[in-house]
């Protein structure tokens, strides 16, 4: 009899996943550093689904981490294309040095 | 065999569901023919915005002779019932006259090469708006905020030669891709808490349970702030001026009605479904475990109150009605804090209203713009004699924002007030309502005071405006008033439309 | 009796033991002769000159940009391809109408010229201009 990896483990390692990710867009400067992170972050919501999916038994879990795949993917390609369109006319990527907005 | 039933049953559930969604279907083949006239016929750029206008009427005539049906399609995964085709028809008329203001832009014509991807996302976000407004699951909740987002980010850079709107774009990409991100965290760990993603269910499972209400508390308001950051209210409203300001006028408007609207059909959804007791019938909303109503209530506070007082002292015209914009969701959270029928049918009048006050505020910046290519307050100095007939009009809906007495704002602030006081723990909350609505009247009045009472004498030149362009300025001043002295129709509409399909 | 972390703690040591083994191995057997050109980043192939650190052209992230949407719509071709058998031809239409609109897209970027790669346009110096002291 295995005895299987507990659900926490799972739960803890999201948790991590997701606050790494967190912390990567908030110091990061640079516009593509940040859409990995954010990358991260959806993967720390995927893998906990999927601890969530099998732990019911139900598939509705990783139905949505399909659909939160293909997502993430149109995602970072509007953000890219808009980094690019920006990167065309300020030929920069650095979210400090986009600065037209003030209060 | 077994399986094949299922798969029978399936099918059959589609079909019908597909019936019963015929809007929905006549926006995706208007999203689908824009694309495909414009790559045609390429020699007339607005035949895509043509094509969209035609769509969107085929689309309102199916929503409104749609029998008043109460059902879920797809297995329950949307709900069409009277409160959906209310928002729909909201997203619907606002999206229909942005489309029309779109065609009187003169930023979008010089600045952008092509518009057919415009007018064909504007369909397709209107497409995601009315999912959104149906959505009775986590994961079509989720689709479909996002497919509202990715069409409004790539909208909110359309006019990509211009720095600010690509700076604009920028910003809202990644603060909203947070926000989903957020979000989507919370969908997950309500997911483990109750084990389903259906809020029918979520809420049979959160009567009978016993749950741990940090546990319960924290993944929520990771949602609330997923759509909060859609309907920018405080803590999550950072994106607002900027993108406000940067965005194309035609797209801000967009934004801050349409986008509005379905975010907070999904906010209401949300609460009623999944967190208020079924047991309990009537106007009474029996909230299980968390205490929405203060929650609410302190959302709302903040919101219309940072809106108001940062709206003080700002000098372009659009960041101005954006702060605005945002101290008008918190009015309408104020409707959503009393948790009954009669709060949600006053956020229904207030929406119908501000559809009208807020697209007619925008379409005469998007006017005086194309004269002046200036959104700057300084500019607008003796607007009210170079350009009387839509002043004029600009006038009324200054005084419907601010909610004065005989426009259609009066009304709507009206009905949430009334609403409010019925509870009388939430007075308070209708005296901060009141105080802010008398600080917005300031920065009203600032742009009243630039268009009639400064550098009157030097407005020689008079402003020449299409015929076209002052006649739906007056489609849109015209309900403005008449709604505030004859209004019951929306009363009753609205009243009607709380009804929220319970399977 | 094994936990599901003792099958793993075995794949990671299977997993060392494995490459520690070929990596020995292969030290043992081969002959031993370094010259220049076989130490050379690309062997067989150009010299490579400059730094790698350059910047790619941006064109290149628009056809990237492209390759991903139909990179991932795969993902949501297997939970279809799974169920097809049982469903015939309603999910085989379906999927022609998601195939459509997405094909639809491409169609559209290519007519309109987004894929074109465009020909940097370099300013070329005229005389007189630099007689006149412009640049």
């Amino acid at each position: 009899m295995l005895e299987t990896i507990q659900m926490e483990y799972y739960l803890i390692l999201s948790a991590v996943l997701f606050t790494i990710g967190t912390i990567g867009v908030l110091t990061r400067r640079n516009a593509i550093i940040i859409f990995m992170s954010l990358e991260l972050m959806l993967n720390a919501v995927n893998l906990s689904l999927v601890a969530f999916s099998s732990y019911y038994g139900d598939s509705a879990g990783q139905i949505f981490v399909f659909f939160i795949m293909a997502l993430a993917a149109a995602e970072a390609a509007v953000g890219l294309a808009i980094i690019l369109s920006l990167f065309r006319l300020k030929k920069t990527v650095y979210v400090d040095e986009v600065n037209i907005f003030k209060w | 065999m077994f399986e094949q039933d299922i798969i029978n049953k399936f099918v059959t559930n589609v079909g019908e569901s597909i019936q019963l969604m015929q809007p929905e279907v006549a926006l995706l083949i208007t999203f689908v023919l824009a694309l495909v006239f414009d790559l045609i016929f390429k020699k007339t750029r607005s035949i895509a915005g043509y094509v969209a206008i035609l769509g969107f009427i085929v689309t309102g005539f199916l929503l409104c002779t749609a029998d008043s049906a109460n059902a879920g399609g797809f297995a329950q995964m949307v709900a069409i019932d009277p409160f959906s085709n209310f928002f729909k028809l909201i997203i619907l008329l606002a999206s229909l006259i942005v489309v029309v203001m779109s065609l009187f832009s003169k930023e979008l014509y010089t600045e952008s090469r092509t518009l057919g991807e415009y007018y064909s996302l504007i369909a397709g976000m209107t497409l995601a708006m009315f999912l959104l407004s149906s959505s009775n699951n986590l994961i079509m909740m989720y689709l479909s905020i996002e497919m509202m987002s990715l069409s409004s980010y790539v909208l909110a850079g359309y006019t990509k030669e211009i720095k600010r709107a690509s700076e604009a774009s920028l910003k809202y990409v990644i603060y909203g891709a947070i926000s989903s991100g957020i979000m989507i965290y919370g969908i997950s760990l309500i997911f483990g808490l109750t084990g389903t993603l259906n809020l029918y269910e979520i809420n049979s499972f959160l009567a009978n349970a016993d749950i741990n209400l940090w546990a319960l508390l924290v993944p929520t308001l990771m949602i609330i702030a997923g759509i909060g950051y859609k309907i920018s209210i405080v803590p999550f409203h950072f994106w607002t001026p900027d993108v406000y300001e940067g965005a194309p006028v035609t797209i801000t408007a967009l934004l801050s009605v349409a986008s509005k609207a379905a975010g907070f059909a999904m906010l209401i959804r949300f609460i009623k479904v999944g967190f208020v007791d079924s047991m309990f019938g009537g106007d009474f909303w029996a909230v299980l475990h968390l205490d929405w109503q203060h929650i609410i209530a302190l959302l709302s506070v903040l919101t219309m109150t940072l809106g108001n007082l940062v709206a003080l002292w700002q000098t372009n015209v659009k960041r101005l009605l954006a702060y605005s914009s945002i101290a008008h969701a918190g009015y309408m959270l104020m409707g959503l804090t009393v948790m009954n029928d009669a709060g949600v049918a006053a956020v229904l009048i207030y929406f119908f209203v501000y559809l009208f006050m807020n697209l007619g505020a925008f379409f005469f910046v998007l006017l005086i713009a194309n004269k002046t290519g200036s959104e700057d307050i300084e500019d607008y100095q003796g607007l009210g004699y170079k350009a009387p007939a839509i002043s004029v009009c600009m006038v009324i809906f200054l005084v419907s924002l601010t909610g004065l007495p005989p426009t259609a704002g009066f009304i709507g602030k009206l009905y949430i007030f009334t609403a409010l006081l019925q509870n009388p723990d939430f007075i308070w909350l209708a005296v901060v309502g009141v105080i802010n609505s008398v600080i917005s009247l300031a920065f009203y009045v600032k742009v009243f005071r630039n268009m009639y009472l400064r550098k009157v004498d030097e407005a020689k030149e008079t402003f020449k405006f299409s015929i076209p362009s002052i006649v739906l300025m007056f489609a849109l001043a015209i309900p403005t008033l008449l709604f505030g002295i004859y209004f019951s129709p929306i009363v009753n509409w609205a009243e009607q439309s709380v009804g929220i399909f319970l399977r | 009796m094994l936990t599901n972390f003792g099958i793993i703690l075995l794949f990671f040591i299977i997993g060392f033991i494995f490459v520690g083994i070929s990596i020995a191995a292969a030290s043992l057997i081969r002959p031993h002769k370094p010259n220049p050109i076989k130490n050379a980043t690309y062997e067989c192939g150009e010299v490579a000159l400059g730094s790698p650190w350059i910047r790619f052209n941006t064109r290149f992230y628009v056809i990237a940009l492209v390759f991903l949407i139909f990179d991932v719509e795969i993902v949501l071709l297997f939970p279809w391809a799974v169920v097809f058998k049982g469903l015939g031809w309603y999910a085989f239409a379906a999927m022609l109408v998601f195939f459509f609109i997405l094909t639809l897209g491409l169609v559209y970027d290519w007519g309109k010229g987004y894929l074109d790669w465009e020909k940097p346009n370099p300013i070329v110096p005229v005389l007189s201009d630099l007689i006149d002291g412009k640049k």
